[in-house]
């Protein structure tokens, strides 16, 4: 079989899979509060959009992982490079991330929401607090790994601190950064949903649990299939940059 | 370990250096560069050291920089001015061969490709001294023999004194004025000197065709095997 036409398989194999579920659903065979059929949820998501509720959730969702994100990056590059320069940083430092890498960071959530209460801030400290733990350590561990041999090429064509610094350091970071920026963004989006399904009044995780706690699964479909469009969307934005960005690669 | 090696580069000479495994040649390029310093000893340069250049056995381009940007670094580092170190990139990048590939970046270059880059490199700063760490090691035998025949004619041209490392018995012999041999380390020293009779400027996949080539390959030989034999 050709690889060149996986894609038409794949699609076919959805298709047959949703038609199976709609007749499946019309014909009683499933039952609608547990399994409601690909129509129903397809009727929840044009209602979300029809009706317009849908714009505020998303801007509370994306505005909430966005600013996670990017302070996550620039905190997580930051703490990095300090970290792998200075000594005492790493000793004081390394335990606390090692920490907070070991545990499901998403169980502060309950704290961040103690902390700044329901509204934005405590997605934002959610989406942040997973973003900068993941950068810290690309960063720190890479920093670390600088190969060599750059550096003493650089050293013996005349280069001070300075020169290394942009020529050698700063490349090299952002090479793992962005190598690391999908696994951040969906991070980042994990973090802002999470925050807003445990106490919100806006956002996808909030539409979320609003459905939970009505029983509508069609509704929780929806948002389920909606957060997948928009990550997947994101990740195809952060692959399109970072392939730009590392073309040499 | 290295101990008591005590040579000269002339001006305007090429001198081959070979010994056996760990007995310091690389150390003693290292020191003669500066990025290692002599426990004991000193390293007299009658050249600046911005004058000294070397190249080692991996090309160590820096991956995210064309091969042009790679070989104008050498120069903006030393304060000459971007627009001119472009130039002077292009220019050495042609005479090695690469003109049209200057936009590549490293990893879109053959090996044989990358070495010339770092060539270009290193000879756009004007060296007065080239150190060459078995720079041409991990080339096959033919982008090899005609990198080795490019370097001589370039070093001649520029009137380049160079001080190679090398485990290849042919090469040095086909490249050099003299050979040093080292002895087996630890406390490697400087066991022989031995001049190669053959005329410069030469081409050095000729130079394997004179009459003198092979007598003086078996010595160094010899030589070398002996030490090779004498591990501690």
């Amino acid at each position: 079989m050709s690889a060149r036409y996986a894609w038409a398989r794949q699609l076919a194999a959805l298709a047959i899979f949703v038609a199976a579920w709609e007749t499946a659903g019309r014909a009683g065979l499933l039952n609608p509060i547990y399994a409601p059929s690909p129509g129903q949820i397809g009727a929840a998501l044009v209602d979300l959009f029809g009706s317009g509720r849908i714009w505020t959730h998303l801007e509370a969702t994306f505005t909430a992982a966005l600013l996670g994100l990017a302070l996550g990056i620039v905190a997580g590059i930051v703490l990095g490079v300090f970290g792998a320069l200075i000594p005492l940083v790493a000793e004081l430092l390394e335990p606390v991330m090692t920490l907070l890498n070991a545990i499901p960071r998403v169980i502060l959530a309950p704290l961040f929401v103690i902390w700044l209460g329901i509204g934005i801030a405590s997605k934002v400290a959610l989406a942040f607090i997973l973003v900068a733990v993941l950068i810290f350590f690309t960063v720190f561990t890479g920093i670390r790994q600088v190969d060599r041999r750059l550096v003493e090429r650089v050293v013996t064509l005349g280069g001070g601190r300075w020169a290394l610094v942009r020529h050698v350091y700063l490349p090299s970071v952002a090479a793992w950064v962005l190598g690391g920026l999908k696994v951040a963004v969906g991070f980042a989006f994990t973090g802002a949903v999470v925050g807003e399904f445990v106490a919100a009044s806006r956002g996808l995780g909030y539409l979320l649990s609003f459905a939970q706690s009505t029983f509508n699964s069609a509704l929780m479909m929806a948002i389920v299939l909606l957060i997948m469009v928009v990550v997947l969307v994101i990740f195809a934005l952060a692959g399109r940059l970072e392939k730009y960005l590392l073309r040499w690669n | 370990m290295l101990e008591g090696a005590s040579l000269a580069v002339g001006d305007g000479q090429f001198v081959g250096l070979v010994g056996p495994s760990g007995s310091g040649k690389s150390s003693l390029l290292r020191a003669v560069i500066g990025l290692q310093q002599p426990l004991k000893g000193t390293v007299e340069r009658e050249v600046a050291p911005s004058d000294v250049a070397i190249l080692f056995q991996d090309d160590a381009l820096l991956p995210w920089k064309t091969a042009r940007d790679n070989v104008a670094l050498g120069l903006t580092l030393n304060d000459v001015p971007r627009a001119q170190a472009l130039a002077q990139a292009d220019l050495w990048l042609e005479r090695l061969g690469l003109a049209g590939f200057g936009h590549r970046f490293p990893r879109h270059l053959s090996g044989g490709q990358r070495k010339r880059v770092a060539l270009a490199q290193v000879l756009a700063r004007g060296p007065k001294l080239l150190l060459m760490d078995e720079p041409f090691a991990s080339l096959d035998a033919i982008v090899r023999a005609r990198i080795i025949q490019d370097v001589a004619a370039l070093v001649d041209r520029e009137r380049i004194s160079v001080l190679l490392v090398t485990h290849d018995l042919e090469e040095a012999i086909s490249l050099s004025d003299h050979i040093y041999l080292l002895s087996q380390g630890p406390r490697a020293h400087v066991t022989r000197d031995y001049p190669t009779p053959l005329p410069r400027p030469r081409d050095p996949v000729r130079a394997r065709m004179h009459a003198a080539f092979a007598p003086l390959y078996e010595k160094i030989w010899n030589d070398l095997s002996r030490e090779v034999d004498r591990r501690p």
